[in-house]
């Protein structure tokens, strides 16, 4: 500033940073202070970089957390619900049916809570963005045919009313509606949101290799600093790189315990949690299909031999589920319930074999108060129990899962902070311990 | 740091999301009512009628000595078998008000034709209630006779010369005839105004395949029940309906938008069908016909059921081939 032209040719250091040229700065590189300055100075680059990459990843990890905790999850678990609450109407809306006259408040009540159940779960499903398109698509088609379905069952309650024999058309077109097209929807929503529950473990509980890798390539740098340094001033520590070296360590542990707990407790949330969840609600949803197909048998009234192969077939695999699902069970309680259920099962299948022999031989009237009568031993009641245990059985199993997430959440609090503040510890101990030898050459 | 973190993180988010170009549209998907399931249109013509040989299919076996009284059939007869089992299997509709329905409040199958089928089970077991429904569709009628799913089927079921080879006859039960359904005001007068209308008619009844070949040419829509064509004429989604007047003034008396039009254009004898070896029966059922003709049941039944269509009608005669 106001220094005269000519003064600053006569000062080398002056030149130096006004003037720079590729030979000075091969010099500088040539030269022991210059060579020990530019490894200060690569120093401090990668452990801020190592700092700044590890704490991405493990940022990413506590994200895929968080998705889990507070959208994957609940997501998937709202689209069985869609799914569960719109089978159960379409079954009680053919057993109103079935059961003749003015149907009754009960039935009709629970018809309602399904509905306003499917629309609440749906709506939750509705309510996040950032879907594929197969959710938007399955999204469209539920919230676009729900209405027209209730449409088409009170229209059939109202020629039902009447007497109108065309109320049980409406109806079909109604159940036909259900199953050509709301329940697929529904089941392809599960499906994809289960899958993000499987995406979002995946990520959060994976191996730390790359904060692994980042942690050894800031060690290494470390490492060869201090092998350079050792060999040209003959001493055989320098402190401030020791600790850098330390303070990279452990960063290095702390996120790799961290993230081992988090895999570990990930892990947990599967075995013991979604995993379980996905067989049971999968059996739940057999259930009600089985259920469905028993009704439509009876309403078909002879004809229905096409709903009781069905029945026989997601019976068959009903079984296997609830198998699975008990072998499957970690907790005692989940156990118990799943047990509970099988022996519900148990009880259904022998009231549907005394349906179908009513039947069978003819006594309709029979057959009709076993499916949807009171009676205890009867195949409504040992439906609902069933249904009741897989609810508790999935209700502890979701539990157990939402514990391990939260655990695994635990685990990463202030990891960020901690792997972003030893870095920068790394970095200003390398500058100060090169600093001490950049001294002597002064 | 931390908030470094989160920026970059949302910078490499920003970076890799796509910037939409176009400011999004509301898209629906299908508006309307869904279609019955099993609806469809009908592109090859079902086959007709008119293509088996010609035949006096209505000429049914002549009742064979004295009747039995019931509880006491011929040992070794089709009758003696129904009698040990129990119970008469009759193949009935439940979706046909006035023939074959279900009652909406009693859950209980009624109608004409059902009542018709109690009185061979009455002849059979002296009890009407001894019958077991099989409920078919149109379609079904034919394959249940036929696999021996069911005695008897009493179900508006047209006697012609297609059918005649599979299956046997009774003698004519009813006389019906071939007439249009359509919302009042639709402009539709009768079979020669359906050119270009949806007509809607069940899978596998004598009344798709006469729609089909109405000169007008209609587009023929087929469905499982009736009950599914007055849904669809509700929902816009057919024009007409037409088939026997019986059926038609059913499905009238549940919609008063809906009337009957124009003339009978074919004639339509009821028969009830039977598997076609089992003669014996043909002949007791015949038998049982000749009776409820005679001691005013038949009368009764029409006038309990089919008193809208004609106060004063008489039961048609039987003719036999012997």
């Amino acid at each position: 500033m106001g220094q005269p032209v000519g003064a600053a040719e006569g000062d080398p250091m002056t030149a130096v940073v006004t003037t720079p040229t590729p030979h000075r700065v091969t010099g500088l590189v040539k030269s022991t202070p210059g060579r020990l300055s530019l490894i200060a100075l690569l120093l401090v680059a990668v452990s801020l970089l190592t700092g700044a990459l590890t704490g991405l990843s493990v940022q990413a990890r506590s994200a895929a957390l968080e998705e889990l905790a507070t959208r994957s999850e609940p997501l998937s678990f709202a689209a069985q619900e869609v799914y569960r609450s719109m089978a159960d109407a379409d079954a009680t809306a053919a057993a109103a049916f079935l059961s003749g006259g003015a149907e009754s408040p009960q039935l009709r009540t629970r018809y309602e809570a399904d509905i306003a159940k499917a629309a609440a779960a749906l709506s939750t499903a509705t309510g996040e963005s950032a879907r594929s398109p197969e959710v938007s698509a399955a999204l469209s088609t539920l919230s676009g045919q729900l209405p027209v379905y209730t449409g088409l069952v009170e229209t059939a309650r109202t020629h039902n009313r009447q007497g109108n024999p065309v109320g049980a058309a409406y109806l079909r077109e109604a159940s036909g509606l259900m199953r050509a097209q709301l329940l697929p929807a529904a089941q392809g929503l599960y499906r994809a949101e289960t899958a993000n529950v499987v995406r979002d473990q995946d990520s959060a509980g994976g191996g730390p290799w790359s904060e692994l890798l980042f942690g050894l390539v800031a060690l290494a740098a470390l490492g060869l600093a201090q092998w350079y340094v050792t060999r040209r001033t003959n001493r055989v520590f320098n402190i401030g790189l020791v600790v850098a070296t330390g303070l990279t360590l452990v960063s290095l542990l702390w996120v790799s315990i961290a993230s081992v707990v988090v895999a570990g407790t990930v892990s947990d949330s599967r075995e013991n949690g979604s995993s379980q969840v996905d067989v049971l609600a999968r059996a739940r949803i057999a259930t009600l299909t089985a259920r469905g197909d028993e009704t439509l048998t009876l309403v078909a009234r002879g004809s229905g031999a096409a709903y009781e192969k069905r029945y026989g077939e997601v019976v068959k695999e009903l079984g296997d589920l609830i198998a699975r699902g008990k072998t499957l069970a970690t907790e005692p309680a989940v156990r118990d319930a799943v047990t509970s259920a099988d022996t519900s099962f148990g009880a259904w299948q022998e009231a549907h074999r005394r349906i179908r022999e009513a039947d069978d031989s003819g006594d309709y009237t029979t057959a009709l108060g076993l499916a949807i009568g009171n009676d205890q031993s009867g195949a409504a009641a040992a439906f609902d129990n069933l249904d009741r245990d897989l609810v508790t059985a999935i209700t502890k199993a979701r539990t157990a899962f939402t514990g391990s997430v939260a655990t695994a959440r635990g685990a990463l609090t202030g990891t960020v902070a901690v792997v972003t503040l030893l870095a920068l510890g790394a970095a200003v101990a390398s500058v100060m311990g090169l600093w001490q030898r950049l001294k002597e050459y002064r | 740091m931390r908030r470094l973190a989160i920026g970059l993180l949302l910078l490499f988010a920003a970076a890799c999301a796509p910037v939409p170009t176009s400011a999004p549209d509301i898209t629906i998907g299908s508006a309307g009512a869904p279609k019955p399931a099993d609806a469809a249109e009908v592109t090859a013509p079902p086959s007709s009628a008119t293509a088996a040989p010609a035949c006096d299919a209505t000429a049914s076996l002549r009742p064979d000595g004295p009747q039995p009284s019931p509880g006491a059939m011929p040992a070794g007869s089709t009758m003696d078998k129904i009698a040990a089992r129990g119970r008469l299997i009759a193949g009935v509709d439940q979706n046909t008000y006035l023939m074959g329905f279900r009652n909406p409040s009693s859950g209980a199958i009624e109608g004409f034709d059902v009542d018709m089928a109690r009185e061979v089970a009455k002849a059979i077991f002296g009890d009407p209630n001894r019958i077991q429904f099989k409920v078919l569709t149109s379609d079904e009628r034919i394959p249940a006779l036929e696999k021996g799913d069911v005695d008897i089927v009493v179900r508006t079921m047209t006697i012609n010369c297609e059918r005649a080879q599979k299956v046997g006859f009774s003698t004519v039960y009813y006389q019906a005839g071939q007439r249009v359904l359509a919302s009042r005001g639709s402009g539709i007068t009768g079979p020669d105004s359906l050119g270009g209308r949806k007509v809607c008619a069940t899978k596998g009844s004598s009344s798709l395949t006469n729609v089909a070949n109405i000169a007008a040419k209609p587009v023929v829509v087929s469905v499982a029940n009736w009950t599914d064509c007055l849904v669809m004429l509700q929902q816009g989604q057919v024009d007409a309906v037409s088939t026997d007047d019986t059926i038609l003034a059913g499905l009238a008396a549940q919609d008063p938008y809906a009337e009957m039009v124009g003339p009978q254009f074919t004639q339509e004898p009821y028969g009830m069908g039977i598997p076609k070896g089992n003669e014996d029966f043909i002949r007791f059922v015949n038998a049982v016909l000749e009776r409820i003709r005679d001691d005013g049941t038949w009368t009764t039944i029409h006038q309990r059921w089919l008193g809208v269509l004609d106060r004063n009608a008489t039961p048609p005669v039987a003719k036999y081939r012997d």
